[in-house]
């Protein structure tokens, strides 16, 4: 004869608890205190761990842009110059160097650096001659926009 | 700098004419030594996979998604915003020429990165969602970088 509905001392039981258990403590186990052990501790510890590294990685982007700010900031001061002026000249000529990459040249490249901070210098006292001058003064130099085919 | 507008000798026609037959000096110099191979090794900035990296050659370089070229193929890459040496430097406004630097790199594998978690948690809400996400990754490899003698 067929069974049609399962008998009542027949249960699906969970078998493998400890794995999934596992799963979760396998990154608290550098956790401080019982929450690397405990699985009740650990998951709540876990999902913070989660949820804040989640955030940081948008987090992240800003900070270092701002540390590349501060240091591309300290070394412009080294050479005489301002960070403001110093990007807003580079940006008037042309040179689309972003802030990681000029952080990283004052780091290892000084001379590339002092390059750089020089040509700022160079198109900042053209733009004050060609403001200050009205016209009677030729172009500068560097204040030439380059256009590409 | 404190220094004084209000005089227009800061640069006069002579100064201007000096100026530009000392760069016509610097720029003929800095060929000499192009042609003459007195550099030693060469960094150069690149703008590749919407970044800016600076690398020299045998470096290793990863980016965070897919490029279209199996494993072995030979790369140029044309985006490139500075090149440099111990004595010169050449700074491109923005690109310097394809005919001027020539950077070549090869694909050395493609891998995916390690499963990032992204979950969303809200207190007392019953609320939280996870997701492994995983990218897929190129490595390359900088194979040469190389400069030729047409400044003008």
């Amino acid at each position: 004869m067929v069974l049609l509905s399962a008998p009542r001392w027949l249960r699906s039981r969970l078998t493998d608890r400890f794995w999934r258990v596992q799963e979760v403590l396998k990154y608290a186990r550098h956790f401080r205190g019982r929450k690397n052990r405990c699985y009740s501790l650990a998951i709540r510890s876990v999902r913070r761990a989660f949820v804040k590294s989640t955030k940081a990685r948008r987090e992240k982007k800003r900070f270092l842009r701002a540390l590349w700010i501060t240091r591309i900031e300290a070394a412009s001061l080294e050479h005489g110059l301002k960070y403001p002026s110093f990007i807003s000249n580079l940006l008037k000529s042309q040179v689309e160097l972003n802030r990681k990459m000029i952080a990283d040249l004052a780091i290892y490249e000084p001379k590339t650096f002092k390059s750089l901070a020089a040509l700022a210098q160079r198109r900042r006292q053209e733009g004050f001659l060609a403001a200050l001058g009205d016209g009677k003064e030729p172009e500068g130099i560097f204040s030439r926009i380059v256009h590409h085919c | 700098m404190g220094r004084d507008f209000s005089g227009r000798d800061f640069l006069e026609e002579t100064d201007r004419k000096v100026s530009l037959v000392f760069a016509a000096e610097v720029v003929q110099k800095v060929n000499k030594m192009i042609a003459m191979g007195q550099y030693g090794r060469l960094f150069a900035v690149v703008h590749f996979a919407s970044k800016q990296w600076k690398i020299t050659s045998e470096d290793l370089i990863m980016m965070d998604n897919v490029l279209e070229a199996e494993c072995g193929d030979r790369i140029r890459m044309e985006k490139v915003l500075l090149v440099g040496a111990d004595d010169f430097t050449l700074i491109g406004r923005p690109l310097l020429g394809k005919d001027l630097v020539r950077v070549e790199a090869t694909v050395i594998e493609k891998t995916e990165s390690w499963p990032k978690i992204n979950m969303r948690f809200r207190r007392r809400h019953n609320y939280q969602k996870k997701k492994i996400i995983v990218n897929p990754q190129t490595v390359l490899r900088i194979n040469t970088i190389e400069i030729f003698p047409c400044l003008s």
